[in-house]
């Protein structure tokens, strides 16, 4: 199978290539309701002005929809979550997002169904910003995220190591201590010898 | 105070209903399962120029007259799975070619099977479809895409 | 093909500009509910006059050259036919009864201007005309069979046909014939008999786009609209076949005829375009902008990914501009000089502030 290796590229080159598409927009004022400008994307209000959505996929676990209409567009991502602690990470890093997304501009506060976050971007976003930096922007979002969740699985599973390592060890020493005796927990010096000991295992099986 | 339930917005003759969007937009409704037995055919027909080794011919002919229509969502899946059979079988190498060879017309409807495909990630293989994408859309540029948005006769 | 002139006038978009009769004076939106009025001095342009008189975004401005009368439409339900008092120096505002419950989106003035046609998210045109009588402007509607938001007018040259492109995906022609106002008009290749609301034709693209804008041929023979599915179509009155230039490039905004045989379109490419009529058959010739880096792209975002994977700049391009004069999207192009089969400047304004003034020769 010639593709399996890398569809990073060309996932990318297709998000790229279709947001360019997508993001001719211009300003539409309400045709149901008088004086008012509505996101069309969200407001549905008419047929005629919303367009086809797109979906763009690497595999079954990362895709991109798109939703376009004719004053706003609609992204949604899909974010790979490869085992279920990449699950929660990625709900709890997309939800501190969400819950600032005045400060983000384009991001949308809830997900669409199916997804696990969503931008909205609107004729005035495009008239303040530039198209082609936008489209950037998203690609990079889309990149970083991946990074940033990997890392944080990374950062976690050392954590956890670290604390797992540094509370096992502490039981090991309280029964070299005291041998033959019952494990007396109340000799824990928890704050300052086992933190060193315990970083110096951490270090030792490291490179061992 | 029933008058406030009442949605006053349907009643307005001049605005264009979903259902009416497709015929409004020139397209011309075809019969569920004529649609579906022109499909079979098309089928026998594609299988026979890919075991004789003619891709150009069998590509061609998987997209050309897509069932089209309100109705002919069987035909349309049908038609589907033909043209990804199709695009699977092609080598990565030749995708390039082909595209070049292929009309306006016939560009604009394989990018619409390519979206289509991508749209069941489950169903069929993103990472051809991708190189698919890449290559039509060096070709047909970014209009192509456009087009597929805008065109209410979806495959 | 190098512009002569480009203007920043604001650091917004310019929904709208309209250039007076000796191009000393331009009219522009500011994106805003007010309509700048700059004097030309020397290379650059002086705010002279602010016309602020609409609630909302102003959204359409047309100059008529003879007559010296502005008319400005907004989103606000509204349209202003503002004359010049040099008494007192200001731009004085006349209310036009419009009668229509949506936003307003495009105003021209007919070539004669005693009327002028305003489009409307009522689904509706609304013909202008002064009524002396009750000395005001009073205004009839063109409803039948609009069916959405009507985005774009195009006057025939004999004041009474009207091309109007709309949002559900149709160009049509319908005679705008006002009884009292117009002299009945010599028969034309679109039709004979015209009374008010008469649909002389009604075309579309196959992949149904809204019409962003249509274009009457300086003879009035042929009629020219884009739409969104980034094709341009031409038909030819009394003609069967359309053609139709399908394009690999983004949607246009705004089509100008400069002769007979040639089109310009501008739009979300940045860059105005000449389309020719080749034989019989109209095809793409060449884009006006060349360039600051002398080269002639369509397609940027994707050089731009291209040369992000074979230089393997992580960083994405430096470059925040594009290389093309206009920044953004052009929203509007006009003619500023030459006849009306034989333009040699036109003016273009965009989302991005930006007044541009193209040499064509």
């Amino acid at each position: 199978m010639p593709f399996v290796s890398n569809t990073l590229r060309p996932y990318l080159a297709a998000v790229r290539s279709t947001l360019t598409a997508v993001l001719c927009l211009e300003n539409f004022s309400s045709q149901v309701v008088e004086r008012h400008n509505k996101p069309e994307v969200e407001a549905r209000s008419s047929p005629e002005i919303v367009l086809n959505p797109l979906t763009i996929s690497r595999n079954e676990n990362e895709k991109v929809l798109i939703e376009p209409s004719v004053n706003s567009i609609r992204i949604s991502i899909k974010i790979k979550q490869a085992d279920e602690i990449e699950g929660i990470l990625c709900h709890k890093f997309t939800r501190f997002m969400m819950l600032r997304a005045e400060n983000f501009i384009i991001l949308r506060r809830k997900p669409i169904n199916g997804y696990d976050i969503s931008f909205l971007i609107t004729n005035f976003h495009m008239e303040q910003m530039y198209k082609h930096k936008l489209v950037d922007f998203i690609i990079q979002f889309m990149e970083e995220v991946d990074k940033e969740i990997s890392e944080m699985k990374l950062s976690l599973n050392a954590r956890a190591r670290i604390v797992a390592e540094s509370y096992l060890s502490q039981l090991t020493q309280t029964c070299e201590l005291i041998p033959g005796h019952k494990r007396n927990f109340s000799n824990f010096n928890f704050l300052n010898k086992s933190k060193v000991l315990s970083y110096r295992n951490f270090r030792i099986s490291e490179q061992g | 105070m029933s008058y406030r339930s009442t949605d006053v917005d349907i009643l307005d003759e001049d605005q264009l209903f979903q259902h009416e969007l497709f015929t409004f937009a020139g397209g011309s409704e075809l019969e569920p399962d004529v649609a579906l037995k022109n499909v079979q055919a098309k089928g026998v027909d594609v299988r026979n120029f890919l075991t004789r080794g003619n891709t150009e011919k069998a590509l061609t002919t998987a997209i050309e007259n897509p069932p089209y229509g309100s109705n002919t969502t069987d035909a349309k899946d049908q038609n589907t799975k033909i043209v990804m059979e199709v695009l699977n079988s092609l080598k990565a190498t030749d995708v390039s070619s082909i595209v070049k060879n292929l009309t306006l017309d016939q560009q604009d409807i394989l990018m619409k099977y390519i979206y289509r495909g991508m749209a069941s990630p489950e169903l069929y293989n993103s990472a051809v479809l991708l190189n698919w994408h890449e290559k039509l859309t060096e070709v047909a540029g970014v209009g192509c895409i456009v087009r597929v948005t805008t065109d209410r006769r979806t495959v | 093909m190098s512009p002569t002139e480009i203007h920043q006038l604001n650091l917004g978009p310019i929904t709208a500009h309209a250039f007076n009769k000796d191009r000393s004076q331009v009219a522009i939106c500011p994106n805003n509910n007010e309509v700048h009025v700059y004097q030309k001095s020397g290379k650059g342009w002086n705010l002279i006059h602010a016309l602020v008189e609409h609630d909302k975004l102003v959204t359409s401005i047309d100059w008529a050259p003879e007559s010296n009368q502005l008319v400005t439409c907004s989103q606000d339900r509204n349209a202003y036919v503002w004359t010049f008092d040099s008494v007192t120096n200001k731009w004085k505002p006349t209310l036009v009864l419009l009668r229509i419950n949506r936003a307003a989106t495009f105003v021209r003035w007919s070539p004669n201007e005693n009327k002028f046609a305003v489009a409307s998210g009522a689904r509706c045109i609304a013909i202008c005309y002064f009524d002396e009588e009750n000395d005001w402007w009073t205004s009839k509607h063109l409803k039948k069979p609009i069916r959405s938001t009507v985005l774009s007018l195009d006057w025939h040259p004999n004041n009474v046909l009207l091309a109007a492109g709309c949002a559900d995906f149709k160009a049509r022609v319908f005679s705008a014939f006002v009884k009292g106002v117009d002299q009945k008009p010599p028969p034309t290749p679109w039709g004979d008999k015209l009374p008010f609301n008469t649909i002389c034709g009604e075309f579309s693209n196959d992949s149904s786009g809204w019409i962003h804008s249509v274009s009457f041929s300086p003879s009035g023979d042929a009629l020219a609209f884009s739409g969104h599915d980034s094709q341009i179509c031409i038909v030819y009155a009394g003609g069967e076949s359309q053609n139709i230039i399908r394009t690999t490039s983004l949607p246009y905004l705004s089509l100008l005829w400069i002769t007979e045989e040639k089109l310009i379109a501008a739009g979300h490419d940045c860059v105005p375009v000449l389309f020719e009529k080749q034989g019989q058959l109209w095809k793409f010739s060449k884009v006006i902008d060349v360039g600051k880096k002398k080269v002639v792209t369509e397609a940027t975002a994707f050089n731009k990914f291209q040369g992000w994977d074979s230089k393997g700049i992580r960083e994405g391009s430096k470059e925040t501009e594009l290389n093309t004069i206009h920044q953004n999207t052009i929203t509007s192009i006009r003619p500023y000089q030459g006849s009306r089969n034989d333009i040699s400047y036109i003016s273009s304004s965009g989302i991005d502030g930006k007044l541009v003034v193209w040499d064509l020769k």
